[in-house]
Order: structure tokens, then C-alpha cells, then sequence
């Protein structure tokens, strides 16, 4: 058998019998139908899997909603697969140790911290021009855009096609963006839109001594007008 | 022929002696305080072997350097009388052993306890060793020494292992006319980084450095030293690399001539897998971080990393250079998140029997619903110390938070959010 057909028919037997579940495209195979997965069992439910590749997804709640433990979770399942993540942070709100909690290798993060001491006008800007960057470059499979400490009108002041340029910009790419706000900003054409609400936080017993903080519960939803909810819980990590 | 040159006094560099041997052949082997010539060939332009020999002192003189010079039909014996006899000395064909006879055992560079054994069998000179029988010699001192008489003969042992020169990647391009601006530059950037970078792949090696020299016209130097994440020897990238910087950093006069020197390092192999995901190329990587050079010129971009401390939010950011992935990979496990405020937010906290009972802060105020703590943390006593008392709060709608006090500022204040 020559080396071409053995090859082949190699990679017809692992994708026949798919011998590793994250195993990377095979020749002919369309990797966009492989969602990517978030780490958290009740969302990828929700999702059909996880978050869509080459689209810009979203994720938006209030505070203490599970927002950040969320795209984290995210950024840790693309990079324990061994692909790389990015974190572009233009309000420098990223703890490591929160990261280095989910079970991340952090040396596969590149996290791009603002500039918190000037105008926070010139935060945004900034940072939607790295995302382009890290998106062409095709580097990363996970791109976060956490503008969840920017109030809307921060976020207005952007120009009008950002979110599309992102969008058409990740379409080429294997990987997926996703933007963490407070508030609905933007999501591709096939890009999820989880909603987040508190479920407030779960402690570890009555109050008094030795109480912790056990978790937070959360609440999300998908689909048009929220029409496909769950419920999940991020324990605490320390 | 073989020529030698030899200098009994230190050198100032050993490079020296070597540069005075390329004057003459390329084919030279550095020995130290000694260089070895091959002048096979050299007939022809030089009339006679003791020309060619005072040329070879002279060229010394020239440079400052009092030298011992031979020339042989064989190296050793060429080397031997190089080291052992004054001024410039013909060793004619045939006659090795006879010019070398009187010279001392010393010159054979032996251990001391084969030079004490010499000295008790009585033998003193290189000709008293060329004397003895081999085959009486090999059996006392096995193939070492037969090795030893043939040298003393001066007798070849293996032949001229060339130095190499010193690898230099460097191209350089003098300007009819001065350019200014980036886009003319680029198309020169070009010309001098193809050859450099065809050069570096022809020899294994990348860049892991470039150094851009541009000699302005008022004759002026303007120099940027690039140092990317990842070796390169693509041409197209290092070209973007020095745009980029150049486009920050921009000289502030036409160029009339433009240098670039790499600093070389062996390729790396990258191995790949059938079941991994395709790593990043370094070219691209290196690429991609100089784009982010308003975020990587300022430290703002790299990998974050732990610090080995009990110091709350103790990290070090370092350069984003990610290897290849571990075999054995944890999965994910998902975990309430830290949004910390750097610095953290000062606070007003209102107590009831010692624990918060409300908080207020810089976008932050409610009333505490429910509390954990206080957990109390000290420590670099010896440096900058900190000591603090932590709680983890619930203002119900408003989030749920972690506050501290710092307990030597007597001070409240918001670490970060829940989330």
C-alpha cells in the first residue's frame, strides 16, 4: 500500500472509531461542525456542545453572575485540548490565580492587560485592535474580549461595524471569539447569546466560624428570547 | 608544503595570529599560541619557500607580534620547529627527523609522568626518541608510543583540520541616495534581509536577534535591536518586524545606509503529531506579539505565572513563548472567578458585633446579607510586610464581593468581585 492510501486509511479508522475524543480535523472533515466546548456540562448541553467555531459569541450578566467563571472555564477546555487561548482584558480585571484554579497551563495564555491609569475611552479601541490581531493571526482557538467593567455608552463610542468586522474577521478562523459583558452587546449570525443571572452565592453551612463561600449558583440562557434555560454551579476556588 | 607560525610570547587575543595566517590561505588550524598553514598551491606566487617565510614573519611584524616561523612538508614537523627554533626555519624534504633531532622532548606536549619515565630512560632530545626501535617502543608503550616516535620524526598523524571562521551574518547596502519614509525602506529591507536570511538557512541556523544599523545623512548612526519571542530566518517576517518598529520608533533623518547583523542561534526542531493540534509556527507567534507592540513594549502582554508566596494576587508576567503541550493534560474544571481592582478599591465598612454589616465603595453599596470569615493572612514581615483580615460578602443584588482590612493602615477596602 502506498504511503498516500495508508495514511488515508489511517485517518479513516480515526474517524471511524474516533480514538480521541479532541483529536485535531482530520483531512476532509469540516471542523466548524465541531462546536468547542465550554467545561461546563450544563451549558455545552444547552449548546449542542459548546460554543460555535468561527463566530463571535457572547456572554452577559450582572455582577457575581458566573460571567468570568464561565469564559474561563472556556479559555481552560480550549487550552487543556492544546490549543492556545487569549485574554484581552482592557480594564486589567484578571486574577491568575483564578485561571491557574480551573486547572489552566497558564504559559498557553496570553493575557493583554489595559492601561487602567489613562482615559478609559482609549481602553476600548485598543483592545478591539489586539482582538483583530489575535484573531488573524489564527493563532488562538479561544479569543475573550472581557468588557464587562465598560458601561454601555463606553461601549456605544466604539464605531458602528466593530462587531461585524470581528465577526467577518473570526469567520476564517477555526476558533472562536467571545465577548464578556454586563449587558447584550453583539453575537455573530450562528453565535450563542447566554444570558447569566445570579443564583446567588451557596455558603458552606450556618453563619459563625469557620463558614465559607462554597459557590455561586447561576442561571442561563439561550436561544431566542431566552427560551432555552439551566442552571449550573461554580464552586469556589479557594 | 606546510608552514607554521608560533608566538613564544602571550597573545592578545588568539584571534590575531589566525587573521595574520588568513592573509596567506583559508586552510588554517588554530593551535592555541600556534597556527598551522596549509600552502599547497602557494608556489606559484611566491618565488621561493623562504619568501614565502619571511613574508609570513613579516605580516607578523605588521601587526606587532614577534613570531617563530617554519615551513615543512609536514605539519608536525613543521609545528615542531615552528615552537622549538628562533626566527624562520626551512625544513627541506626527507630531512625532518635530522632538523628536529636536537630539539627537547618538551616540544611533544607529554604528561608529566611520561616525561619523568623519558628522563629516566636518559632520553632528552626529540631525536634521542626518533632513535629507538618501534617495535621495542609500541611494546612497552603500546600504539601511544609509536604515535610518539613517528611525531618525533615529524611524521604526519592525521591531516590540517581547518578552524573555521568565525560566522558572521551581516549585510550591508550604501544608498545612492538617501531614502525617507517606510515604504522605500521596506523594498531595501528586503534586499539586504533575503541574502542574510538565505545565508542563516544555509547554515541550520535562525536569528534570534537582529540588530538594524542605518547611517542617516548627516552622518549620524540610528540603531534598533529586535529580539523577538521566537528565532526566525523567514525574510518576510523580519522585514514586518523592523517595519513595526520603525514605524514607532522612526529615525529622524533620511538613511543613506542600512546594516543588519544577526545574532544566530541553531534551528529549532519542532516534532510534530498526528493527534495533537498543530502547534503555532514561531515565525507567526513572533510576528503576531511584535503587532502587539503597544501592549509587549509596556509589559502588558505575556503569560501570567504564580508566584511562589502566601502574598494575596502575587503574580509575575512573563514572555509568551507557549512549548509543546503537556502529554498528560488536566481537564478543566470550571471555578467562581476573582475580578480583582488593581489597586484595590478603598471602602467604608459599618461593623455590627464585629463582622461588615454594609459596604461602600467606588460603584459598590449595599447592605451585607451574608458573610464568611474573617480570615486572617500576614506575612513578608522581613520586606514590605502585610497583614489583613478577609471576609467574602453577599450584598444580595449588588454581588457578592471580597473585602479586606489592612490591619497596619487600619484600613478597609474591596479586592474584587465574585463572579
Amino acid at each position: 500500500m502506498s504511503a498516500p492510501a495508508l495514511k488515508a486509511a489511517l485517518e479513516d479508522l480515526l474517524r471511524s472509531r474516533r480514538l480521541q475524543e479532541d483529536a485535531p480535523p482530520l483531512r476532509g472533515e469540516d471542523r466548524r461542525l465541531r462546536p468547542l466546548p465550554t467545561g461546563v456540562p450544563a451549558v455545552d448541553a444547552l449548546l449542542g456542545g459548546g460554543l460555535p467555531r468561527g463566530e463571535l459569541s457572547e456572554v452577559h450578566g450582572p455582577r457575581s453572575s458566573g460571567r468570568t467563571g464561565l469564559a474561563l472555564s472556556f479559555a481552560a477546555a480550549c487550552v487543556a485540548r492544546g490549543s492556545l487561548a487569549a485574554w484581552v482584558d482592557p480594564a486589567d480585571r484578571l486574577a491568575p490565580a483564578s485561571a491557574a484554579a480551573t486547572g489552566m497551563d497558564l504559559s498557553r495564555l496570553l493575557w493583554l492587560r489595559g492601561e487602567t491609569r489613562g482615559p478609559r475611552a482609549r481602553a476600548l479601541p485598543a483592545a478591539v485592535a489586539a482582538v483583530a490581531t489575535l484573531i488573524g493571526s489564527g493563532l488562538f482557538e479561544a479569543v475573550v474580549l472581557d468588557v464587562a467593567a465598560f458601561a454601555p455608552h463606553d461601549l456605544g463610542r466604539l464605531p458602528g461595524p466593530t462587531w461585524i468586522r470581528l465577526q467577518r474577521m473570526i469567520a476564517d478562523s477555526p476558533g472562536a471569539l467571545l465577548l464578556l459583558s454586563e449587558s447584550h452587546v453583539a453575537r455573530g449570525p450562528r453565535g450563542a447569546s447566554l444570558e447569566l443571572r445570579s443564583g446567588g452565592p451557596r455558603w458552606s453551612g450556618a453563619p459563625g466560624p469557620g463558614r465559607v463561600l462554597r459557590g455561586l449558583g447561576a442561571e442561563v440562557s439561550a436561544g431566542r428570547h431566552g427560551a432555552r434555560r439551566t442552571a449550573f454551579e461554580l464552586p469556589a476556588f479557594v | 608544503m606546510y608552514g607554521c607560525l608560533h608566538s613564544p610570547r602571550p597573545l592578545p587575543s588568539t584571534g590575531v595570529l589566525l587573521d595574520v595566517a588568513r592573509e596567506f590561505t583559508p586552510r588554517v588550524e588554530g593551535l592555541g599560541a600556534t597556527v598551522l598553514l596549509d600552502l599547497h598551491g602557494l608556489g606559484r606566487v611566491w618565488e621561493s619557500p623562504a619568501v614565502l617565510g619571511q613574508g609570513l614573519l613579516d605580516a607578523g611584524q605588521g601587526r606587532g607580534l614577534d613570531l617563530q616561523a617554519a615551513l615543512a612538508w609536514t605539519r608536525m614537523a613543521a609545528l615542531l620547529a615552528a615552537r622549538g627554533l628562533a626566527g624562520l626555519t626551512l625544513v627541506p624534504p626527507g630531512r625532518e627527523g635530522e632538523v628536529l633531532a636536537p630539539l627537547p622532548l618538551e616540544l611533544l606536549g607529554l604528561p608529566p609522568e611520561r616525561q619523568e619515565l623519558f628522563r629516566r630512560w636518559g632520553l632528552q632530545s626529540l631525536g634521542d626518541l626518533a632513535a629507538l626501535p618501534a617495535v621495542g617502543l609500541a611494546e612497552r608503550l603500546g600504539p601511544e608510543g609509536a604515535r610518539l616516535r613517528r611525531m618525533a620524526r615529524g611524521e604526519d598523524e592525521q591531516p590540517l583540520v581547518a578552524t573555521p571562521r568565525p560566522e558572521s551574518f551581516e549585510c550591508t547596502l550604501e544608498l545612492e541616495w538617501p531614502v525617507d519614509g517606510l515604504e522605500p525602506l521596506s523594498f531595501l529591507l528586503a534586499r539586504v534581509l533575503e541574502p542574510l536570511c538565505a545565508g542563516l538557512r544555509a547554515r541550520g541556523r535562525r536569528a534570534a536577534a537582529l540588530a538594524l544599523d542605518l547611517v542617516l545623512v548627516d552622518r549620524r548612526s540610528y540603531r534598533r535591536v529586535l529580539e523577538p519571542a521566537a528565532p526566525s530566518a523567514d525574510p518576510r517576517t523580519w522585514r514586518t518586524l523592523l517595519l513595526l518598529d520603525l514605524e514607532a520608533h522612526p529615525p529622524d533623518e533620511a538613511i543613506a545606509k542600512v546594516t543588519v547583523r544577526a545574532e544566530a542561534t541553531p534551528a529549532r526542531v519542532v516534532q510534530f503529531s498526528l493527534l495533537d493540534p498543530a502547534q503555532p509556527s514561531p515565525e507567526r507567534l513572533a510576528e503576531t506579539l511584535a503587532r502587539l507592540h503597544e501592549w509587549t513594549a509596556a509589559g502588558r502582554a505575556g503569560a501570567p505565572a504564580l508566584v511562589d508566596t502566601h502574598r494575596p494576587g502575587a503574580f509575575v508576567m512573563s514572555s509568551f513563548s507557549p512549548g509543546a503541550p503537556a502529554s498528560v493534560r488536566a481537564a478543566a474544571a470550571p471555578r467562581v472567578a476573582l475580578r480583582v481592582f488593581r489597586p484595590p478599591l478603598p471602602a467604608h465598612v459599618a461593623l455590627r458585633d464585629g463582622e461588615p454589616a454594609f459596604v461602600s465603595a467606588a460603584g459598590i453599596r449595599g447592605a451585607v446579607a451574608e458573610r464568611a470569615g474573617p480570615w486572617r493572612a500576614s506575612g513578608d514581615w522581613w520586606d514590605v510586610a502585610w497583614s489583613r483580615e478577609e471576609w467574602d460578602v453577599s450584598l444580595g443584588p449588588a454581588g457578592s464581593y471580597r473585602i479586606f482590612r489592612d490591619r497596619i493602615k487600619d484600613a478597609w477596602f474591596v479586592e474584587g468581585e465574585m463572579d
